[in-house]
């Protein structure tokens, strides 16, 4: 028998404050629904325990600025998160399960390729870490990342944006009505990566039907073109009718259909803050539809009470998005700085508001234009009322010898000739190896 | 230390142990009468002479009595009617047992979600119930959140059938609605037969003219006064009174694994600091899930009367017994045979051990030297076989889910183990399970008897948990059942404390168990908001008396 894994962490001692929606009582209450259930009885699941990402493991995927010291007291609950991602990960690239559901806390699809702080409540990537920590150990290949959350996951899409072996789609409520304001189509991969990105927003109201309907006739058939070895979703339970920050109105029966289409071999828990309304059915409902089981008996008892669009009028506009979508062209803007290492370099200015903080992050991004790999990455960063400048240097996965040249002539440059830098990251991901550099102590 | 009498109801013997201040003044073993335990026990009790038997402070007796009933489906009928809700389909779990769904929900926080249809219970009179149905347990999905439905039909049956027996599935008040089922189920079904064995004991005992307390041992290693406990919760006494005997020698402080080798099965236990390893989830008995509290023990079918095969590759070591060693007068030989040939042990006949293990040998290698070789590699498999179930243990113990940041950035340590090894094979396979299991290995004193000495040795055990709403106000505690109104503070803090404890002295005495040296559990405040408003709190604590042992023995 395949199991179906499950790593439930809702640290119970981590909030990020008494009335904040994201504190302990968020995955109290499925706690109750699921164990009172008899879930762990169930003979195919198989229920995991936590375990802690190490920074390198973080810093795989994510620059973590001015310098992870910063940040490190404040990690712990984020650190566990992730390396519960990474423990059911591996329990599934190595058979040890057909398929399982991170159900942790903290989130994490709004934190990017940089770190300042935390933002959307999230601080750490729990997708991204557990992207890349797969293809570091088990040469994976390509992954899916589909992100069911309401809203957009643009830290997600900001890490991978650049990277043509990962395909980012992301269903959310569209951004001119809700946080984080991004996810529109025209947002579709760097690059070298064009079209790896595919956002889909959704009018408020979209409902059940409106849902399955985008999924099978644009998110499987994309998926089916691309090919993943594995497919993971950013499973945020806040499009349910009941959710207070948004307006989707998907049921729990909804979401199970979802995850039936999906197939996902990882469900990671992203947000949802009806705590007592959606989060014990819809997590139950994943659950149960992951393993295979029927959860067509699974009701919140709340009844649907908000107007739901209905697919005649939902089509035209899914007709109109696909459209835009396709005929939407790239335009770059080439940007090549004296000390950058020859070839052209496309300049992408980003600038990233910390919400649950309240400060911003402005962000000068380059890549190298390569028809042979991802493309080595050059970000600029710093942040408001903030001083000094930090940097990324990433070298892709499988990274041409050109641009792996090119990603160490530019950390050479950080060293040795910039005055204005104070911090560096330097990801090899395809020597999977990392290095800090910090002005006053040198490289470490 | 006063003194205790043990004994340990085991399948074949039963045995008993007289402890005088900590020191064993004696020991009996007498065979075990499955059709009349009573009569066993006095047996037991006979054999150990003692003199004075007023002076006897306590006897504990660990009894297979339920475990087998059960194993051996000897259970009384008992109607099963579930209020199962909405959720999960029930039939997805795999239950032993039939049952009835009725209609009518209850939520997580306890809040009525749909009310019973009383059309099904008019149903009920003319097609379930008969005249000769007496037991019924009724359970309800969140029903440890509240009892209402519970309670509503009981009453009603009650009314309708006065002698009848029910049982509610509330009074187990942990969550998990399949195992609270089947344990409301099996306590129900069983508690005839406890009840009489109860009331004969005590006649039995009255005759012998023996006043002391009668404990019955738990399988979380405690014990409860024989009127008090819940039949159920005395499956699985055996294994841990094992644990038990193995703390009782052991350093208080000290890790330990404790392996006790039958004949037949192997058991074994992990103590943690001085504490026995409790299990996460509630005991398994055959194909009952339940949530009775038990050491978190592993029986495996390895021991010393184990058969051994003779095959194309060499031997296997099978996983049964047809009697006892070929060096003791059995037909097959047996690793009690290979012990006996490397003059491991000195009992059974020496000519004979060898003759048992030259039948697996081909005719031409049955020489002194093939015969060592043979031997020497049967006690590695037994020992190979042990000590995979110590690891398996072992990794158990450290896959414990954590729900806390604070578990996963304390995570267990790997502890320095003492092995202690008892039981019938044990002498015989110490060295071997040493090397194999790279620590120190002592073998347990009086180890034919260790389960009577660990029943001698075991203290109650006692658990208060409460679960507060403080919004809904109401108070839950998960032991008992008991659910109540809360009229404190909707965000309490010191009176919580004081709650907690009023409701462990009242249980206690209730269970006529004497608290003392109770572990606190830090309480949880989960703070319950609604539109950015604190508006109360759920608060979770406990309080324990954990597994123990009341002191020290000697020789």
């Amino acid at each position: 028998m395949r199991h179906t894994g499950i790593l439930f962490f809702p640290a119970f001692d981590w909030s990020l404050g008494e009335s904040h929606p994201e504190r302990e009582e968020r995955l109290l209450y499925t706690q109750e629904q699921l164990f009172e259930e008899g879930i762990l009885d169930l003979p195919r699941i198989k229920q995991f325990s936590p375990r802690i990402a190490s920074i390198h493991e973080g810093l795989r995927a994510q620059a973590l600025f001015p310098t992870p010291q910063f940040h490190l007291e404040a990690l712990d609950a984020h650190l566990i998160a992730a390396g519960s991602a990474i423990l059911l990960g591996e329990a599934r690239v190595r058979g040890d399960i057909a398929n399982g559901f991170v159900l942790a806390r903290p989130p994490g699809h709004h934190s990017g390729a940089t770190v300042w702080g935390n933002r959307g409540f999230c601080t750490l990537n729990n997708e991204a870490i557990l992207v890349n920590h797969l293809r570091a150990h088990f040469g994976i290949k390509k992954i899916a990342i589909v992100d069911t959350d309401v809203h957009h996951g643009d830290g997600t899409q900001d890490i991978f944006y650049h990277d043509p072996n990962v395909l980012f789609i992301s269903l959310h409520q569209d951004g001119r009505t809700l946080y984080p304001g991004s996810g529109f189509v025209n947002e579709k991969g760097g690059p070298n990566a064009w079209g790896q990105t595919l956002n889909i927003p959704l009018p408020p109201g979209t409902g059940d039907e409106g849902y399955h309907y985008v999924l099978e006739n644009w998110v499987l058939p994309r998926l089916q073109v691309f090919a993943p070895d594995l497919i993971i979703n950013s499973a945020g339970q806040d499009n349910h009718f009941t959710d207070p920050l948004a307006s989707m109105n998907l049921t729990a029966g909804g979401y199970g259909r979802i995850t039936e289409l999906l197939q996902p071999d990882l469900a990671v828990l992203e947000g949802g803050y009806s705590i007592e309304g959606a989060l014990p059915y819809v997590n139950l409902a994943i659950l149960l539809a992951l393993a295979g089981e029927d959860y067509y008996h699974v009701r919140e008892p709340q009844k649907l009470d908000r107007s739901v669009l209905t697919l005649s009028s939902i089509k035209p506009y899914i007709e109109g998005l696909k459209n835009q979508h396709q005929t939407i062209n790239p335009h770059w803007t080439i940007q090549n700085k004296y000390f950058f290492p020859k070839g052209d370099w496309i300049y992408i200015p980003h600038s990233v508001y910390y919400d649950t903080e309240g400060f911003q992050e402005i962000r000068h991004d380059y890549i190298r234009q390569c028809s042979y790999c991802g493309g080595t990455v050059y970000i600029e960063s710093s942040r408001s009322s903030f001083p000094g400048k930090s940097i990324l240097v990433r070298i892709p996965f499988m990274a041409c010898s050109e641009c792996e040249q090119a990603g160490y002539e530019l950390w050479d440059h950080l060293q040795h000739q910039r005055e204005d830098a104070d911090y560096g990251l330097l990801q090899n991901q395809l020597h999977d190896k990392q290095d800090l550099w910090q002005r006053k102590e040198g490289l470490r | 230390m006063p003194n205790q009498v043990g004994i340990d109801v085991g399948g074949t013997y039963t045995d008993a142990v007289f402890i005088q201040n900590g020191k064993i003044q004696n020991t009996a073993k007498v065979p075990t009468r499955a059709e009349n335990l009573v009569e066993t026990l006095l047996d037991a009790f006979d054999a150990l002479k003692i003199t004075n038997v007023p002076s006897i402070n306590n006897v504990t007796v660990s009894t297979t009595l339920v475990t087998n009933a059960i194993l051996q489906d000897r259970i009384s009928p008992v109607s099963l009617l579930l209020f199962s809700g909405n959720g999960m389909s029930i039939d997805a779990l795999p239950w032993p047992l039939s049952y009835l769904e009725l209609s009518g929900e209850i939520d997580f926080r306890g809040r009525e979600i749909e009310p019973p249809d009383l059309r099904e219970w008019e149903k009920l009179q003319t097609s379930d119930f008969s005249e000769n149905l007496v037991h019924v347990a009724i359970v309800g999905k969140f029903s440890h959140r509240n009892c209402l439905h519970e309670e509503q039909l009981a009453a009603y049956l009650r009314n309708l059938y006065p002698s009848i027996h029910v049982a509610l599935g509330h009074e187990w008040g942990q969550a998990n609605f399949f195992r609270r089922s089947m344990t409301t189920y099996l306590n129900l079904g069983v508690s005839d037969m406890y009840t009489n064995f109860s009331e004969q004991l005590q006649t039995a005992l009255s005759a012998r003219k023996i006043h002391a307390p009668v404990s019955i041992l738990k399988a979380d290693g405690g014990t409860l006064p024989l009127a008090k406990i819940r039949p159920i919760d005395s499956i699985y006494s055996g294994p841990a009174a094992s644990v038990l005997a193995g703390l009782a020698q052991s350093d208080p402080k000290d890790s330990s694994i404790i392996i006790d080798i039958g004949g037949t099965t192997t058991d074994l236990g992990l103590v943690l600091s001085g504490n026995p390893l409790l299990s996460t989830k509630g005991a398994q008995i055959g194909p009952f899930s339940t949530l009775v509290r038990s050491l978190s023990v592993r029986s495996i079918p390895v021991g010393g009367d184990s058969v051994i095969r003779a095959t194309d590759q060499g031997f296997f070591l099978e996983s049964y017994r047809l009697g006892p060693a070929y060096c003791l007068g059995g037909n097959v030989p047996t690793p009690t045979d290979a012990m006996r040939y490397l003059g491991l042990i000195d009992y059974g006949n020496e000519r004979l051990a060898e003759e048992g293990l030259a039948s697996i040998l081909p005719t031409e290698r049955r020489t002194p030297k093939y015969l060592r070789e043979l031997a020497t590699a049967i006690i590695d498999r037994v020992v190979d076989r042990i000590a995979d179930a110590v690891d398996s243990l072992k990794h158990e113990w450290e896959e414990e889910p954590a729900y806390k940041v604070w578990e996963v950035l304390h995570p267990h340590e790997t502890k320095a183990f003492y092995t202690v090894v008892s039981g019938g094979g044990a002498r015989g396979l110490i060295t071997a399970l040493g090397k194999r299991l790279n620590n120190p290995v002592q073998l347990g004193l009086f180890s034919e008897v260790s389960n009577a000495l660990g029943a001698a040795m075991a203290r109650p055990t006692f658990d208060c948990t409460l679960h507060l709403d403080t919004y809904m106000k109401y108070y839950r505690v998960a032991e008992t059942g008991e659910q109540g109104k809360w009229t404190g503070s909707l965000r309490p803090h010191r009176e919580v404390e004081n709650f907690i404890n009023t409701l462990a002295q009242k249980q206690a005495k209730q269970y006529e168990v004497a608290i003392y040296d109770l572990e606190k559990e830090p309480f949880d405040f989960f703070p319950i908001v609604q539109d950015y408003r604190t508006v109360g709190q759920i608060v979770r604590g406990a309080v324990h008396l954990r597994p123990g042992v009341i002191g020290r023995v000697h020789v």
